[in-house]
């Protein structure tokens, strides 16, 4: 059947299985083209269900697919993420049960020149938060001159005595940031956290665009498509740009093990840079304070260590006694210069969520620079004006753990029953330093195929910075995630979240939206 | 100075016979360093991957020849148990359930038993998993192609599982395992580099193809001692033999005889080209041993082992004392493995001085 839409016939769709559905002409067609995303702000798709100008070659050739191609290069999609063994771990009553990764076939597009600024906000964030780092752990000049309090340096859990006074190779601590980016229901782009820690994520937005290239290989060229692959290239050279020895370093990845949420990632990455996976009986640190690898050939000395295993387990000598994913002596090691731990231990110092709401300020004072990248205003409980604020206005907030990551712990009070609500009340009132509360930002939506047609998700984005000894790198685009229940806020993949690959395309913005960048201060209007 | 770590000597003999400042530096392939974790993944990756294969054809080889022998002449599904290695675990499993008065053991329950039963911990189906692990662990160190075609494997074995338990249906699922054993040797040998992650994995497959040679030649010479040779089963028994181990070409074009108990013994035990023989398995490993550090105290077993093959007397085995002699090549390819394993995987070895401290 002939179905028109907006400014002109998308040619012809079959509709899918209800017989009973009526023709055109009549209420409209039951598939996808009935497509608004209306009230949110789409990233495909315009008031009115017009494609954006960067993604009208692809709405028009999704339209000439029609459901049922587009069901059949799901089902392949699926196969070949099934057959490539691209999985994640989620843990259910303490088991960890292995799945395939959930990913959607319809790319969520960004114009070039958005993206520009983007990178510009992230390697600027990224350049702050390091001299932020080191600065927490040298002088605290941004305490002294009243830019931070001093409790949220010296009184967070992320705060590590053991760094005081360390200059870690190229003076980087945090050498991997995976950003999560958000834009609300006008598109403009804000920061929502900033991941220094182990963020993980890359392996699935390198993927991502593989399986597309199978699964559309005929959109490539219709469009200019930035590539994902210099990641790894990028990462190789940070890694070595860091390296505390002279000559060719010996580089390796650190792993928890094969039991770990994201050991997928870790055995993908090393396999890409051509570099062992180590887990931590497989290194030793000897009496010269080196670390050393046991290989078929004795002991060999690293380098640079990626390691992917949480700071409190790195060194069962200094933090946690009974780890067995450490390395004993690894701390000491680092501290003495002879070797490089990528990121930097203590760096999750400023990822933490209050400081999070300082970011904006330690921009400016490090960088004498305005933030280019919005952050989302954020109340800290632990002030009491602002708790109070909190308590009376529950429902309208998004609640969140002051130091956790991966969606764990997170309320969104409008979606939320009146005894998660009461529930979190308590706990904010409790520990009050432990949360902290931001207005609920409707999340923009990207077309995801769902068991009812293609339909409006919430999306985010999560892109990587690099910062080396030998400069930044940013990932072109980066794992957009997309929360696969109606209405639902929650995209991560260990909440039930899904997937997308992300094109950064040379193609118009669209006039209508703005960018939403470097207007004001830096924090939300 | 760890309280845990302190360098100790090794609790091998190892350093009195490696002597790094004497080696040949030229020896060693490259500089990228194999963790002894990921050797032992490969190793064992080669070795499960083997084994899989191996009784996927004896499987597939029993089937056919059952159907070729006379009524009342068959010698059942027994023998492909103790080829396997398996005939008490799968007693234990299955005479408890199975009517006590039923002596022989039925085609569907050694079958079931074989492909996947529970409690075979060297099933095709247990040995393709610990491959997939064994792969998934040292996927940095082997090709993306070669993980994928082993996890594709494990996947189209595990959903067709089923499928197997007709006598047609299990053809095509021991073929399916068979093709894709040799698929994924195929991509190793195509894209890996020759270091020495691929040298383990040799080694690996060639002891598992040596030990699985000589199960062979033990289980199905029982049967076939006390027959005449001018029994025309006899050659068939024979060829059933090499056929087991994809030998019956390679046979026919290297030996002018029959298919006999001397000229079948002769090539599968000492045939220096065919890649199934013991001898040949033998120079492969010891080969690829040669590249790798510190290997003389397993080269030396390997010699040993390539020894005993060369000089057996296979006309007298023919008749007689076959099983003994195989004995002693089977603990001779175990004391291979428990060299290499020493040398390689145990964790203390560690007390070897760093291979790059002078740099």
């Amino acid at each position: 059947m002939d179905l028109t839409h907006g400014s002109g016939t998308l040619g012809a769709v079959t509709a899918p299985t209800d017989s009973s559905a009526p023709t055109a002409g009549d209420l409209g067609p039951p598939g996808w083209l009935s497509y608004d995303p209306d009230p949110m702000y789409d990233e495909l798709v315009g008031p009115g269900g017009t494609p954006r100008p960067a993604a009208e070659a692809l709405w028009h050739h999704l339209a000439q697919l029609g459901p049922e191609a587009l069901d059949e290069r799901q089902a392949a999609a699926e196969r070949e993420i099934r057959a490539i063994g691209v999985t994640f771990t989620v843990y259910d009553g303490g088991v960890g049960v292995d799945r395939p990764w959930p990913f959607d076939i319809i790319p969520r597009i960004i114009p070039r020149d958005h993206w520009q600024l983007i990178e510009a906000g992230l390697v600027q964030r990224l350049a702050a938060l390091n001299l932020f780092i080191d600065d927490c752990y040298h002088d605290q000049r941004a305490v002294s001159e009243g830019v931070v309090p001093a409790d949220l340096v010296t009184g967070s859990p992320n705060f590590r005595r053991e760094c005081v006074g360390v200059d870690p190779p190229g003076g980087i601590w945090a050498h991997i940031c995976g950003s999560d980016l958000i834009r609300d229901d006008q598109g403009f782009w804000y920061v929502l956290e900033d991941n220094l820690r182990v963020p993980s994520g890359v392996s699935y937005l390198l993927e991502n665009r593989m399986v597309t290239k199978h699964i559309f290989p005929e959109m490539f060229r219709h469009y200019s498509i930035e590539p994902v692959d210099p990641y790894v290239g990028h990462l190789a050279s940070t890694l070595a740009s860091v390296s505390p020895s002279s000559g060719n370093p010996t580089i390796v990845v650190l792993t928890p093990g094969i039991y770990n949420s994201a050991y997928f990632e870790h055995a993908f990455l090393a396999q890409q840079l051509g570099v062992e996976l180590v887990e931590g009986s497989d290194l030793v640190v000897l009496d010269d304070d080196c670390v050393y690898a046991r290989t078929i050939d004795g002991l060999e000395r690293v380098d640079v260590i990626y390691r992917r295993v949480d700071d409190l387990f790195i060194d069962p000598e200094v933090f946690h006694p009974d780890s067995m994913l450490g390395v004993p002596g690894l701390m000491r090691a680092w501290t003495a210069g002879r070797v490089a731990l990528v990121n930097a231990p203590g760096a999750g110092i400023a990822d933490d969520k209050k400081v999070y709401s300082y970011v904006p300020d330690i921009i400016r004072f490090y960088l004498n620079e305005e933030p280019i990248l919005w952050t989302i205003p954020t109340y800290r409980c632990s002030d009491p004006g602002s708790r109070a604020h909190v308590l009376a206005n529950l429902p309208e907030l998004v609640v969140k753990p002051a130091n956790e990551s991966g969606g764990y712990g997170v309320l969104v009070g409008s979606q939320a029953t009146a005894g998660e609500l009461a529930l979190a009340a308590e706990q904010i009132r409790d520990d009050p330093n432990r949360w902290v509360a931001q207005p609920i930002i409707q999340l923009s939506t990207a077309p995801t195929l769902c068991d009812e047609g293609i339909a409006p998700r919430h999306v985010d984005l999560r892109p990587f910075t690099l910062l080396g000894a030998d400069g930044a790198y940013v990932t072109r685009g980066g794992l957009t995630r997309v929360a696969r229940r109606k209405g639902s806020l929650v995209v991560n993949s260990s909440q039930g979240g899904g997937s997308k690959d992300t094109w950064v395309v040379d193609a118009p913005a669209d006039p209508g939206v703005a960018a939403g960048f470097g207007a004001g201060d830096g924090s939300a209007p | 100075m760890t309280a845990t770590e302190s360098p100790s000597p090794p609790v091998t003999t190892t350093d009195q016979v490696t002597d790094d400042e004497g080696g040949d530096p030229d020896d060693k392939r490259s500089d990228t360093m194999l963790l002894a974790r990921m050797a032992e993944a490969v190793y064992w990756a080669g070795r499960h991957l083997e084994r899989a294969e191996g009784t996927a054809r004896i499987v597939q080889v029993h089937t056919d020849a059952h159907v070729d022998m006379p009524v009342g002449e068959d010698v059942g599904w027994e023998p492909l148990l103790a080829i396997a290695g398996v005939d008490s675990e799968f007693a234990e499993r299955y005479s408890a359930a199975a009517g006590a008065d039923d002596a022989r053991a039925a085609e569907e329950d050694v079958i079931e038993f074989l492909l996947h039963g529970d409690g075979n911990a060297s099933s095709i189906l247990a040995s393709l998993t610990a491959a997939r692990e064994n792969l998934r662990t040292a996927r940095p160190v082997i090709p993306r192609e070669a993980w994928e075609a082993c996890n594709n494997l494990w996947l189209s074995s595990t959903d067709h599982l089923s499928e197997a338990d007709s006598r047609e249906g299990r053809v095509r699922w021991l073929r399916r395992v068979i093709a894709g054993c040799q698929f994924i040797h195929g991509i190793l040998l195509g894209t890996m580099s020759r270091d020495e992650a691929m040298s383990f994995l040799v080694i690996g497959q060639n002891i598992e193809r040596a030990d699985l040679t000589t199960r062979v030649l033990d289980v199905r010479s029982e049967n076939l001692q006390p027959r005449g040779a001018d029994d025309p089963y006899d050659v068939v028994h024979w060829m059933a033999v090499l056929r087991s181990l994809s030998a019956y070409q390679p046979f026919r074009r290297a030996m002018p005889a029959r298919p006999q108990g001397d000229s079948t013994l002769r090539f599968l035990l000492q045939d220096d080209r065919f890649p199934r023989a013991v001898g040949a398995c033998l120079t492969e490993a010891r080969a690829q041993l040669k590249v790798l550090p510190h290997s003389e105290r397993a080269q030396e077993s390997c010699q040993n082992a390539s020894m005993v093959v060369a000089s057996a007397p296979v006309a007298r085995l023919a008749v007689g004392g076959l099983s003994e002699f195989l004995e002693d090549v089977q603990l001779a390819l175990v004391e291979i493995h428990e060299r290499i394993d020493d040398t390689y995987f145990r964790p203390n070895f560690v007390g070897w001085e760093p291979a790059t401290a002078t740099r």
